[in-house]
Protein backbone atom coordinates (compact mmCIF):
# COMPACT_ATOMS: atom_id res chain seq x y z
CA UNK A 1 0.00 0.00 0.00
CA UNK A 2 2.97 2.52 0.97
CA UNK A 3 3.88 2.28 -2.71
CA UNK A 4 0.48 3.34 -3.51
CA UNK A 5 0.91 7.19 -1.23
CA UNK A 6 3.63 8.60 -3.26
CA UNK A 7 0.89 10.56 -5.36
CA UNK A 8 -0.34 11.62 -2.05
CA UNK A 9 1.73 14.62 -0.89
CA UNK A 10 1.30 15.99 -4.68
CA UNK A 11 -2.17 15.75 -4.92
CA UNK A 12 -2.41 17.70 -1.63
CA UNK A 13 0.35 20.64 -3.24
CA UNK A 14 -2.26 20.83 -6.12
CA UNK A 15 -5.39 20.97 -4.13
CA UNK A 16 -3.51 23.88 -1.28
CA UNK A 17 -2.97 25.69 -4.73
CA UNK A 18 -6.55 25.48 -5.53
CA UNK A 19 -8.52 28.36 -4.43
CA UNK A 20 -11.48 26.56 -4.98
CA UNK A 21 -11.92 24.47 -1.89
CA UNK A 22 -13.68 24.17 0.04
CA UNK A 23 -17.01 23.43 -1.95
CA UNK A 24 -20.79 23.26 -0.70
CA UNK A 25 -22.26 19.93 -0.34
CA UNK A 26 -25.74 21.17 -1.54
CA UNK A 27 -24.33 23.89 -3.76
CA UNK A 28 -25.82 26.55 -2.04
CA UNK A 29 -23.60 29.01 -3.49
CA UNK A 30 -24.32 27.73 -6.84
CA UNK A 31 -28.05 27.79 -6.31
CA UNK A 32 -27.89 31.25 -5.15
CA UNK A 33 -26.02 32.55 -8.66
CA UNK A 34 -28.40 30.89 -10.88
CA UNK A 35 -31.92 31.53 -9.26
CA UNK A 36 -30.44 35.20 -8.23
CA UNK A 37 -31.63 34.76 -4.68
CA UNK A 38 -30.19 33.86 -1.10
CA UNK A 39 -33.37 32.97 1.19
CA UNK A 40 -32.91 33.93 4.64
CA UNK A 41 -35.31 34.38 7.60
CA UNK A 42 -34.76 36.94 9.87
CA UNK A 43 -35.57 35.83 13.50
CA UNK A 44 -38.10 38.00 15.38
CA UNK A 45 -36.83 40.31 17.97
CA UNK A 46 -33.54 40.66 16.37
CA UNK A 47 -33.35 44.14 15.89
CA UNK A 48 -29.50 44.78 15.71
CA UNK A 49 -30.05 41.75 12.66
CA UNK A 50 -28.69 45.33 9.92
CA UNK A 51 -25.04 44.11 10.38
CA UNK A 52 -25.41 40.59 9.73
CA UNK A 53 -27.97 41.42 6.54
CA UNK A 54 -25.64 43.44 5.40
CA UNK A 55 -22.72 40.99 5.74
CA UNK A 56 -24.75 38.20 3.70
CA UNK A 57 -25.80 41.03 1.44
CA UNK A 58 -22.36 41.33 0.08
CA UNK A 59 -22.11 37.99 -0.21
CA UNK A 60 -25.23 37.69 -2.42
CA UNK A 61 -23.80 40.41 -4.41
CA UNK A 62 -20.50 38.82 -4.89
CA UNK A 63 -22.76 36.07 -6.56
CA UNK A 64 -25.23 38.48 -8.93
CA UNK A 65 -28.03 37.09 -6.21
CA UNK A 66 -29.59 39.64 -3.46
CA UNK A 67 -31.72 38.59 -0.38
CA UNK A 68 -35.06 37.48 -0.14
CA UNK A 69 -36.14 37.58 3.18
CA UNK A 70 -39.00 34.36 4.11
CA UNK A 71 -41.29 34.81 7.38
CA UNK A 72 -40.81 31.96 9.57
CA UNK A 73 -40.89 31.53 13.11
CA UNK A 74 -38.59 29.66 15.48
CA UNK A 75 -37.95 26.24 15.09
CA UNK A 76 -39.82 26.20 11.72
CA UNK A 77 -37.20 28.91 10.33
CA UNK A 78 -34.21 26.27 11.34
CA UNK A 79 -35.94 23.46 10.56
CA UNK A 80 -36.41 24.07 6.93
CA UNK A 81 -32.64 25.41 6.66
CA UNK A 82 -31.34 22.12 7.55
CA UNK A 83 -33.46 20.81 5.03
CA UNK A 84 -32.33 23.20 2.51
CA UNK A 85 -35.48 25.29 1.60
CA UNK A 86 -33.62 28.73 3.35
CA UNK A 87 -29.62 29.62 2.93
CA UNK A 88 -29.14 31.43 6.46
CA UNK A 89 -31.45 32.35 9.36
CA UNK A 90 -29.97 35.63 11.43
CA UNK A 91 -31.25 35.91 15.08
CA UNK A 92 -29.87 35.81 18.75
CA UNK A 93 -28.20 32.37 19.63
CA UNK A 94 -25.80 31.02 22.50
CA UNK A 95 -22.89 29.43 21.75
CA UNK A 96 -24.55 26.04 23.63
CA UNK A 97 -27.34 26.05 21.50
CA UNK A 98 -29.39 23.14 21.47
CA UNK A 99 -29.22 23.83 17.40
CA UNK A 100 -25.72 23.82 17.48
CA UNK A 101 -25.51 20.33 15.97
CA UNK A 102 -28.11 20.42 13.35
CA UNK A 103 -27.00 23.81 11.99
CA UNK A 104 -23.56 25.27 11.83
CA UNK A 105 -23.47 28.83 13.76
CA UNK A 106 -21.20 31.23 13.06
CA UNK A 107 -18.80 33.62 15.54
CA UNK A 108 -21.20 36.37 17.23
CA UNK A 109 -21.72 39.06 14.70
CA UNK A 110 -19.80 42.52 15.40
CA UNK A 111 -18.40 41.47 18.94
CA UNK A 112 -16.45 39.26 20.72
CA UNK A 113 -17.60 35.98 22.16
CA UNK A 114 -19.31 36.37 25.41
CA UNK A 115 -18.35 34.59 28.65
CA UNK A 116 -21.47 32.42 28.99
CA UNK A 117 -21.97 30.29 26.54
CA UNK A 118 -25.76 30.08 27.52
CA UNK A 119 -26.09 33.95 26.49
CA UNK A 120 -27.58 34.72 23.45
CA UNK A 121 -25.94 36.64 20.96
CA UNK A 122 -26.12 38.12 17.20
CA UNK A 123 -25.21 35.20 14.79
CA UNK A 124 -25.57 33.76 11.15
CA UNK A 125 -27.33 30.18 11.18
CA UNK A 126 -25.84 28.11 8.29
CA UNK A 127 -26.81 24.81 7.08
CA UNK A 128 -24.27 22.26 7.54
CA UNK A 129 -21.72 21.34 4.79
CA UNK A 130 -22.04 24.18 2.77
CA UNK A 131 -18.41 25.38 3.58
CA UNK A 132 -17.55 27.24 1.16
CA UNK A 133 -20.70 29.83 2.36
CA UNK A 134 -19.86 29.24 6.23
CA UNK A 135 -16.18 29.88 5.40
CA UNK A 136 -17.06 33.14 3.34
CA UNK A 137 -19.42 34.43 6.27
CA UNK A 138 -16.38 33.17 8.95
CA UNK A 139 -13.98 35.14 7.08
CA UNK A 140 -16.16 38.37 7.02
CA UNK A 141 -17.46 38.39 10.88
CA UNK A 142 -14.00 37.98 11.71
CA UNK A 143 -12.66 40.95 9.47
CA UNK A 144 -15.86 42.78 11.23
CA UNK A 145 -15.01 42.01 14.64
CA UNK A 146 -11.11 43.51 13.56
CA UNK B 1 15.19 -16.04 35.67
CA UNK B 2 13.76 -19.01 37.46
CA UNK B 3 11.32 -22.23 35.91
CA UNK B 4 8.05 -19.92 35.89
CA UNK B 5 9.31 -16.41 36.18
CA UNK B 6 11.46 -13.56 34.80
CA UNK B 7 12.72 -13.01 30.62
CA UNK B 8 15.26 -15.59 29.32
CA UNK B 9 18.64 -14.24 28.62
CA UNK B 10 17.93 -15.18 25.02
CA UNK B 11 15.50 -12.48 24.05
CA UNK B 12 15.72 -9.87 27.19
CA UNK B 13 17.52 -7.33 25.00
CA UNK B 14 14.40 -7.71 21.88
CA UNK B 15 11.90 -7.08 25.06
CA UNK B 16 13.92 -4.29 26.26
CA UNK B 17 13.68 -2.43 22.97
CA UNK B 18 10.10 -3.31 22.15
CA UNK B 19 9.29 -1.93 25.90
CA UNK B 20 11.52 1.21 24.75
CA UNK B 21 9.34 1.39 21.21
CA UNK B 22 6.30 1.15 23.70
CA UNK B 23 7.15 4.30 25.64
CA UNK B 24 7.62 6.38 22.51
CA UNK B 25 4.10 4.83 21.09
CA UNK B 26 3.06 6.45 24.43
CA UNK B 27 4.82 9.62 24.07
CA UNK B 28 3.82 10.36 20.32
CA UNK B 29 0.08 8.88 19.98
CA UNK B 30 -0.35 11.28 23.42
CA UNK B 31 1.20 14.18 21.48
CA UNK B 32 -1.26 13.19 18.28
CA UNK B 33 -4.06 13.27 20.46
CA UNK B 34 -3.48 17.07 21.52
CA UNK B 35 -2.83 18.17 18.06
CA UNK B 36 -5.75 16.42 16.82
CA UNK B 37 -7.78 17.81 20.11
CA UNK B 38 -6.62 20.98 19.32
CA UNK B 39 -7.77 21.28 15.61
CA UNK B 40 -10.70 19.13 15.71
CA UNK B 41 -13.74 21.84 16.08
CA UNK B 42 -16.86 20.33 15.53
CA UNK B 43 -16.14 17.74 12.97
CA UNK B 44 -17.52 14.71 14.45
CA UNK B 45 -14.63 12.66 11.54
CA UNK B 46 -12.09 14.30 13.89
CA UNK B 47 -13.59 13.23 17.05
CA UNK B 48 -13.66 9.69 16.05
CA UNK B 49 -10.04 9.76 14.80
CA UNK B 50 -9.21 10.96 18.29
CA UNK B 51 -11.14 8.79 20.30
CA UNK B 52 -9.48 5.81 17.91
CA UNK B 53 -6.41 7.21 18.45
CA UNK B 54 -6.58 7.18 22.39
CA UNK B 55 -8.00 3.17 22.48
CA UNK B 56 -4.85 2.75 20.49
CA UNK B 57 -2.71 3.63 23.57
CA UNK B 58 -4.42 0.08 25.01
CA UNK B 59 -2.18 -2.16 23.53
CA UNK B 60 1.35 -0.19 24.28
CA UNK B 61 -0.09 -0.08 28.18
CA UNK B 62 -0.71 -4.01 28.32
CA UNK B 63 2.63 -4.93 26.56
CA UNK B 64 4.21 -2.62 29.50
CA UNK B 65 2.28 -4.07 31.76
CA UNK B 66 2.43 -7.66 31.35
CA UNK B 67 6.45 -7.51 30.69
CA UNK B 68 6.23 -5.93 33.91
CA UNK B 69 4.49 -9.09 35.49
CA UNK B 70 6.62 -11.38 33.55
CA UNK B 71 9.75 -10.57 35.34
CA UNK B 72 7.94 -11.20 38.87
CA UNK B 73 8.86 -14.80 40.39
CA UNK B 74 6.06 -17.02 41.37
CA UNK B 75 4.99 -17.08 45.17
CA UNK B 76 2.65 -19.18 47.01
CA UNK B 77 -0.11 -17.43 45.53
CA UNK B 78 0.82 -18.00 42.05
CA UNK B 79 3.32 -20.83 42.40
CA UNK B 80 3.64 -20.82 38.27
CA UNK B 81 4.70 -17.36 37.92
CA UNK B 82 2.46 -14.40 36.23
CA UNK B 83 4.05 -15.50 32.35
CA UNK B 84 0.18 -15.95 31.49
CA UNK B 85 -0.19 -11.88 31.69
CA UNK B 86 1.09 -11.76 28.36
CA UNK B 87 -1.90 -14.05 27.74
CA UNK B 88 -4.66 -12.17 29.22
CA UNK B 89 -2.86 -8.61 27.71
CA UNK B 90 -3.44 -10.47 24.67
CA UNK B 91 -7.25 -10.47 25.11
CA UNK B 92 -7.06 -7.06 26.06
CA UNK B 93 -4.98 -5.93 23.18
CA UNK B 94 -7.54 -7.30 20.49
CA UNK B 95 -10.50 -6.42 22.33
CA UNK B 96 -9.18 -2.79 21.86
CA UNK B 97 -8.17 -3.36 18.32
CA UNK B 98 -11.98 -4.62 18.08
CA UNK B 99 -13.20 -1.32 19.63
CA UNK B 100 -11.48 0.77 17.56
CA UNK B 101 -12.89 -1.15 14.17
CA UNK B 102 -16.45 -1.74 15.39
CA UNK B 103 -16.11 2.34 16.77
CA UNK B 104 -15.32 3.25 13.20
CA UNK B 105 -17.61 1.29 11.43
CA UNK B 106 -20.64 2.17 13.21
CA UNK B 107 -20.04 6.13 12.56
CA UNK B 108 -19.60 5.58 9.63
CA UNK B 109 -22.47 3.57 9.08
CA UNK B 110 -24.71 6.17 11.08
CA UNK B 111 -22.98 9.35 9.01
CA UNK B 112 -24.02 7.63 5.88
CA UNK B 113 -27.46 6.51 6.77
CA UNK B 114 -27.92 9.75 8.45
CA UNK B 115 -26.53 11.61 5.49
CA UNK B 116 -25.01 13.81 7.71
CA UNK B 117 -23.61 16.88 6.23
CA UNK B 118 -20.11 17.41 7.94
CA UNK B 119 -19.25 21.20 8.47
CA UNK B 120 -15.59 22.47 8.53
CA UNK B 121 -15.82 26.18 8.47
CA UNK B 122 -12.74 29.08 9.13
CA UNK B 123 -10.14 29.56 12.32
CA UNK B 124 -8.67 33.09 12.18
CA UNK B 125 -4.77 32.31 12.91
CA UNK B 126 -2.50 35.57 13.71
CA UNK B 127 -5.08 37.54 11.78
CA UNK B 128 -6.04 35.18 8.77
CA UNK B 129 -9.19 32.97 8.21
CA UNK B 130 -8.20 30.13 6.95
CA UNK B 131 -10.11 26.81 6.40
CA UNK B 132 -10.01 24.08 9.22
CA UNK B 133 -9.31 21.72 6.57
CA UNK B 134 -6.10 22.57 5.81
CA UNK B 135 -5.41 22.40 9.82
CA UNK B 136 -6.81 18.81 10.16
CA UNK B 137 -4.95 17.54 7.15
CA UNK B 138 -2.26 19.21 8.40
CA UNK B 139 -2.73 17.28 11.91
CA UNK B 140 -3.50 13.81 10.15
CA UNK B 141 -0.73 13.87 8.25
CA UNK B 142 1.05 14.07 11.71
CA UNK B 143 -1.10 11.37 12.95
CA UNK B 144 0.43 9.12 10.06
CA UNK B 145 4.19 8.83 10.84
CA UNK B 146 4.71 8.23 14.46
CA UNK B 147 2.43 5.00 13.86
CA UNK B 148 3.98 4.37 10.62
CA UNK B 149 7.56 4.34 11.67
CA UNK B 150 6.76 2.59 15.18
CA UNK B 151 4.60 -0.73 13.60
CA UNK B 152 7.54 -0.92 11.16
CA UNK B 153 9.95 -1.14 13.98
CA UNK B 154 8.00 -3.51 16.22
CA UNK B 155 6.92 -6.05 13.83
CA UNK B 156 10.32 -7.49 13.30
CA UNK B 157 10.64 -7.85 16.98
CA UNK B 158 7.17 -9.53 18.04
CA UNK B 159 8.39 -12.22 15.16
CA UNK B 160 11.70 -12.89 17.63
CA UNK B 161 10.27 -13.05 21.05
CA UNK B 162 7.15 -14.12 19.86
CA UNK B 163 5.46 -11.73 21.26
CA UNK B 164 1.62 -11.47 20.31
CA UNK B 165 0.45 -8.14 22.21
CA UNK B 166 3.24 -6.40 20.47
CA UNK B 167 2.26 -7.70 17.27
CA UNK B 168 -1.62 -6.72 18.09
CA UNK B 169 0.19 -3.32 18.59
CA UNK B 170 2.00 -3.66 15.12
CA UNK B 171 -1.68 -4.16 13.66
CA UNK B 172 -2.99 -1.16 15.63
CA UNK B 173 -0.45 1.28 14.57
CA UNK B 174 -1.17 0.19 11.13
CA UNK B 175 -4.51 0.94 11.83
CA UNK B 176 -3.52 4.10 13.00
CA UNK B 177 -2.03 5.39 10.18
CA UNK B 178 -4.71 3.80 7.87
CA UNK B 179 -7.53 5.81 9.24
CA UNK B 180 -5.42 9.17 9.25
CA UNK B 181 -4.93 8.56 5.55
CA UNK B 182 -8.56 7.47 5.22
CA UNK B 183 -9.06 10.70 7.14
CA UNK B 184 -7.00 13.05 5.21
CA UNK B 185 -9.01 11.41 2.39
CA UNK B 186 -12.55 12.22 3.78
CA UNK B 187 -11.48 16.17 4.65
CA UNK B 188 -10.53 16.88 1.13
CA UNK B 189 -13.50 14.98 -0.01
CA UNK B 190 -15.64 16.94 2.69
CA UNK B 191 -13.74 20.64 0.77
CA UNK B 192 -14.86 18.93 -2.30
CA UNK B 193 -18.20 18.69 -1.13
CA UNK B 194 -18.57 15.26 -1.30
CA UNK B 195 -20.14 14.84 2.41
CA UNK B 196 -19.89 10.86 2.56
CA UNK B 197 -16.09 10.60 1.19
CA UNK B 198 -15.02 10.61 4.69
CA UNK B 199 -17.26 8.34 5.90
CA UNK B 200 -17.01 5.96 3.12
CA UNK B 201 -13.06 5.56 3.15
CA UNK B 202 -13.44 4.83 7.39
CA UNK B 203 -15.73 2.46 6.74
CA UNK B 204 -13.41 0.62 4.40
CA UNK B 205 -10.54 1.01 6.71
CA UNK B 206 -13.02 -0.29 9.85
CA UNK B 207 -13.52 -3.96 7.75
CA UNK B 208 -9.71 -4.32 7.40
CA UNK B 209 -9.71 -3.86 11.05
CA UNK B 210 -12.32 -5.64 12.23
CA UNK B 211 -10.96 -8.63 10.35
CA UNK B 212 -7.61 -8.55 12.35
CA UNK B 213 -8.87 -7.89 15.17
CA UNK B 214 -11.24 -10.98 15.02
CA UNK B 215 -8.58 -13.28 14.03
CA UNK B 216 -6.36 -11.67 17.53
CA UNK B 217 -9.38 -12.24 19.52
CA UNK B 218 -9.37 -16.26 18.26
CA UNK B 219 -5.62 -16.33 18.77
CA UNK B 220 -6.30 -14.67 22.40
CA UNK B 221 -9.21 -17.42 23.17
CA UNK B 222 -7.51 -20.31 22.06
CA UNK B 223 -4.55 -19.41 24.07
CA UNK B 224 -6.32 -18.62 26.69
CA UNK B 225 -8.25 -22.01 26.56
CA UNK B 226 -4.90 -23.60 26.56
CA UNK B 227 -5.30 -24.18 22.80
CA UNK B 228 -2.47 -25.47 20.37
CA UNK B 229 0.57 -22.75 20.29
CA UNK B 230 -0.63 -20.23 17.12
CA UNK B 231 1.55 -18.39 14.54
CA UNK B 232 1.41 -14.44 14.98
CA UNK B 233 -0.16 -13.48 12.06
CA UNK B 234 -2.43 -16.02 11.81
CA UNK B 235 -4.58 -19.32 13.59
CA UNK B 236 -2.63 -21.63 12.18
CA UNK B 237 -0.38 -23.70 14.42
CA UNK B 238 2.63 -22.32 14.78
CA UNK B 239 5.97 -24.07 13.28
CA UNK B 240 7.70 -23.68 16.60
CA UNK B 241 5.16 -26.18 18.27
CA UNK B 242 4.98 -28.80 15.18
CA UNK B 243 9.12 -28.54 15.37
CA UNK B 244 8.68 -29.59 19.11
CA UNK B 245 5.86 -32.11 18.62
CA UNK B 246 7.97 -33.82 15.45
CA UNK B 247 11.32 -33.69 17.51
CA UNK B 248 9.41 -35.25 20.71
CA UNK B 249 7.93 -38.00 18.29
CA UNK B 250 11.19 -38.63 16.83
CA UNK B 251 12.64 -39.27 20.49
CA UNK B 252 9.52 -41.35 21.93
CA UNK B 253 7.44 -42.35 19.11
CA UNK B 254 4.14 -42.27 17.93
CA UNK B 255 2.87 -41.13 21.82
CA UNK B 256 -0.03 -38.49 22.42
CA UNK B 257 1.58 -35.08 23.07
CA UNK B 258 -0.41 -32.17 23.70
CA UNK B 259 1.34 -28.51 23.74
CA UNK B 260 -0.19 -25.15 24.91
CA UNK B 261 1.03 -21.49 25.64
CA UNK B 262 1.50 -19.16 28.55
CA UNK B 263 2.33 -16.10 27.13
CA UNK B 264 5.58 -16.81 25.02
CA UNK B 265 6.15 -19.99 26.31
CA UNK B 266 5.14 -23.38 24.88
CA UNK B 267 4.64 -26.36 28.04
CA UNK B 268 4.61 -29.26 26.59
CA UNK B 269 2.83 -32.76 27.99
CA UNK B 270 3.81 -36.57 26.52
CA UNK B 271 2.10 -39.37 27.20
CA UNK B 272 4.12 -41.44 28.72
CA UNK B 273 6.47 -42.48 31.87
CA UNK B 274 9.34 -40.14 32.18
CA UNK B 275 12.51 -41.62 30.15
CA UNK B 276 15.75 -42.02 31.92
CA UNK B 277 17.48 -39.11 30.38
CA UNK B 278 15.42 -35.82 29.61
CA UNK B 279 16.09 -33.99 26.76
CA UNK B 280 17.11 -30.81 26.42
CA UNK B 281 15.20 -27.56 25.78
CA UNK B 282 18.21 -27.11 23.35
CA UNK B 283 17.93 -30.57 21.85
CA UNK B 284 14.07 -30.29 21.23
CA UNK B 285 13.61 -26.13 20.06
CA UNK B 286 17.24 -25.93 18.61
CA UNK B 287 19.69 -23.71 20.48
CA UNK B 288 18.08 -20.14 19.12
CA UNK B 289 14.48 -20.59 20.45
CA UNK B 290 15.20 -22.91 23.32
CA UNK B 291 14.05 -20.34 25.75
CA UNK B 292 10.58 -21.13 24.00
CA UNK B 293 10.29 -24.58 25.69
CA UNK B 294 9.15 -23.55 29.49
CA UNK B 295 8.68 -27.10 30.55
CA UNK B 296 8.07 -30.78 29.62
CA UNK B 297 6.04 -33.37 31.25
CA UNK B 298 5.67 -36.31 31.25
CA UNK B 299 2.88 -38.60 32.46
CA UNK B 300 3.15 -41.98 34.57
CA UNK B 301 0.95 -44.70 32.66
Amino acid sequence: MKQQLWPLPFALLALAGCDSLPRDASETTERMARSGEMRIVVMPATPDAATALALLGDYAKRHDARLTRVSAHGEHALRWLEEGKLDAVVGHFAKASPWQVEVALSKPVGRSEPDDAKQPVLRIARRNGENAFILATDRSIAEMTK
Amino acid sequence: MSLHGGIPTAIADDVRHGERLEWWTLGWMASVVLVMGLVMGSSQAMKAAVIEDVLSLVPAIVFLLSTHWERKQPDPRFPFGYRRANSLAFLVAATALLSVGGFLAYESVTTLVRQEHPTVGGVTLFGHTIWLGWLMIAALAYSVVPPMILGHLKHPIATRIRDKVLHTDALMQKADWQTGLAGIGGIIGIGLGWWWADAAAALFISLSIIKDAIGALEKAVAELLDGTPRTLDSNALSEDGEHLTAALRARFGDVEIRLRETGRYIVAEVDRAAPSVIPTAAELMGKTLAWRLASLTFRPQ
